[in-house]
């Protein structure tokens, strides 16, 4: 069952009380918030998730809260917590539904071991994947987005998630946030895309979540090898470019980037070695999504 | 009542001291268990303890893979740590200041066995007086740094603490925590280090030292009930009851030689306290009046509120449903440990000082020095 398929009552509650159960990937998560305008938008953004069983062990339990300061006696503020620890500060109440999506990638981030966890996009096509890893100015949320309403698969726009074991990468499909001239981009081009409120004054500026493709939540079953690995550059008025990028070049981007390499040891420079051998790996400089998706559509037609 | 009968505080508690009743867990009992494990900083424990039974792959696939990560974090945090003990042997090397590891690096210095899994971050030395001026500006020539600390921090540590501030090379983040002793030498329990230093056992040489088997299982008592706050602690009374296992399975008169040592070092109180919880708790085989052989022990009052209060702080609060007898349980536990360690004087101005900047944090950043 579907969080769309609740009528609005049940959905708020089960936020309000035991907690709503979705799943998100390999992971499951359960949701706990009060707060009216925040159940309104995950009714709407979540639509898509589906429901975990009741007898099913959910690993993240997070909680968006309203909180009082002393100091700002006046001022409608919200918290995050992950089993009653809160690693951010309050934020005004208008910013729940990015700290509650920035909250639940750093529960990931600082858990999750079993897996290797690549800073990169990744969306599949034609049965592969294609990674996306972020590197500064890489713009790979806005790509990512870009992809996903040209029929691939999304993956994830942050979490490229690969078990070191069988290689296998693992959908994650989460709501991406846009961040300031990248939504009106999208907007622009992607009229079909479903955006959420635009949130000011974040500490990455204004940011607009995209809600997944229908497709994509119901197949995050179902893993992929990766196939190729582009490093994309956003630069104002070049040429598309897709060139070939040294395995070892890749190899020290992946790695670096990737935030649990360290922790991972021995494992995940095997896992990143085999990688990077088994992938084609190259690097795009693009400046209109036209022509980069079509350079992307030629690299991974075969 | 003792809340060990509370159904999470049970599930918990079964956890560790049969692990093998783990694969009969349900998937609702396992989700708890988790949340509390986690609380408790035992994840990496109970997968340390499933592996070795090869259980690991009999238990539901989301617990097992998030033991499985915490597992392979303890992991890392251990090489970590054991890296920078190296660095820091490298640092002293030329001054062979002989240095006594404490704690989690000590523990698996001498592969104990509640070492596997367990998680820590911080590399804890003890060092002669004396030879603290000596060491502290080795490693700052050798790239260690301190926090950036308030002037109120820096008084706090330099005059009043068993410890200098830490020290952390920027380049590994592994805090160093170098004492001098091994609680506070304003606190009412004074210890002296020095037979401490005297017993302690060399481990290789470069110089390291740990403390020894009777001295360890000790300071770990002192560390629960005369320096710490005990709130979310049970993993100190699990290395509590782990060594006292593996002790008096090594050495038939360990129990006995404890206890003198424990008189000798007028440190019956804690000792007292750890003994009884372990049993209470961890059901450790410890005969049932061990205890009431030290010369010192704590009045029967005291015995019966530290009965009631000290399962409601050291085991974790249902993630759901917080008790607020256990609320109360670990604020006056928190004033006790205050209180054990500053005279009254002291300890006012230092809680009211510290409640100002909660409320107040920015307050802190104008008073910081380079």
């Amino acid at each position: 069952m579907r969080v769309g398929q609740l009528s609005r009552d049940t959905f708020r509650t089960l936020l309000t009380g035991s907690g709503l159960r979705v799943k998100a990937g390999p992971f499951n998560l359960s949701i706990q918030t009060r707060l009216p305008h925040l159940i309104n938008q995950l009714h709407q953004m979540y639509a898509h998730y589906s429901l975990v069983n009741d007898t099913e062990i959910v690993e993240f339990h997070v909680r968006v809260i309203s909180r009082r300061s002393i100091r700002r006696p006046f001022a409608r503020l919200i918290q995050f917590e992950v089993d009653s620890r809160s690693p951010f500060p309050p934020v005004p109440a208008e910013q729940a539904l990015a700290t509650l999506e920035w909250g639940i990638n750093l529960a990931i981030a600082m858990r999750i071991n079993h897996l290797l966890l690549f800073h990169s996009a990744a969306v599949e096509r034609n049965g592969h994947v294609l990674l996306l890893p972020a590197w500064p100015g890489s713009g790979k949320t806005t790509l990512c987005t870009a992809l996903i309403h040209r029929d691939y698969r999304l993956f994830s726009d942050e979490f490229g998630l690969m078990d070191p074991q069988s290689g296998e990468f693992l959908p994650l499909p989460r709501l991406m946030p846009l961040k300031n001239q990248s939504i009106g981009v999208i907007r622009d081009h992607f009229p079909e895309a479903i955006l959420g409120p635009e949130i000011p004054g974040t500490l990455k500026g204004t940011v607009a979540h995209v809600r997944p493709p229908q497709e994509s939540s119901e197949r995050a079953d179902e893993t992929a090898k990766p196939r190729w690995i582009v490093f994309p550059k956003w630069s104002v008025g070049a040429a598309v470019r897709l060139e070939p990028l040294p395995r070892s070049e890749a190899f020290l981007l992946l790695a670096s980037n990737a935030f649990n390499y360290e922790v991972l040891g021995e494992t995940a420079f095997g896992a990143v070695t085999s990688l990077v051998r088994n992938c084609e790996c190259r690097k795009l400089v693009y400046s209109d999504f036209d022509s980069a998706l079509k350079a992307l559509d030629e690299l991974t037609d075969g | 009542m003792v809340d060990t009968r509370a159904d999470h505080h049970r599930l918990l508690l079964e956890a560790i001291v049969q692990p093998t009743s783990l694969t009969g867990y349900d998937n609702r009992q396992w989700e708890l268990l988790l949340r509390l494990a986690r609380r408790a900083r035992l994840s990496g424990y109970l997968a340390a303890k499933l592996e070795k039974d090869g259980l690991l792959d009999d238990i539901p696939m989301r617990a097992a893979n998030l033991l499985r990560s915490s597992l392979i974090q303890a992991r890392k945090q251990q090489q970590s740590v054991s890296w920078e003990l190296n660095r820091v042997m490298w640092a002293l090397g030329e001054h062979e200041i002989p240095v006594i590891v404490l704690k989690g690096m000590a523990y698996l210095l001498q592969d104990l066995p509640n070492a596997p899994g367990r998680m820590f971050a911080d590399l804890d030395l003890l060092v002669p007086k004396e030879d603290l001026g000596q060491i502290e500006s080795s490693l700052l020539k050798k790239g260690w740094r301190h926090h950036a600390l308030t002037s109120y921090d820096e008084h706090y540590y330099r005059e009043w603490s068993h410890e200098i501030p830490a020290l952390v090379h920027p380049e590994r983040n592994v805090e160093v925590d170098v004492h001098h002793t091994l609680s506070s030498p304003l606190g009412k329990l004074k210890i002296n280090p020095l037979p401490f230093r005297e017993a302690a056992v060399k481990v290789n040489d470069a110089g390291v030292y740990v403390l020894s088997p009777e001295d360890m299982v000790l300071h770990c008592a002192v560390n629960l009930f005369q320096n710490n706050e005990l709130a979310d602690d049970l993993r100190h009374l699990l290395d509590f009851h782990e060594m006292m296992l593996f002790f008096s399975s090594q050495q038939p008169f360990f129990q006995q030689k404890l206890i003198e040592r424990a008189n000798q070092l007028g440190l019956g109180n804690p000792l007292f306290y750890s003994l009884y919880f372990s049993r209470l708790l961890l059901r450790s085989a410890i005969p049932e009046d061990l205890e009431k052989q030290l010369d010192r022990q704590p009045g029967w009052f005291a015995q019966r509120v530290m009965h009631h209060c000290v399962p409601l702080a050291l085991l974790p609060q249902h993630p759901d449903h917080p008790s607020r007898m256990a609320g109360y349980a670990r604020v006056w536990l928190y004033w006790r440990s205050h209180w054990l360690r500053m005279p009254l004087y002291r300890l006012l101005p230092h809680l009211a000082y510290k409640f100002y900047l909660s409320v107040f944090p920015a307050r802190a950043e104008t008073s910081k020095q380079k």
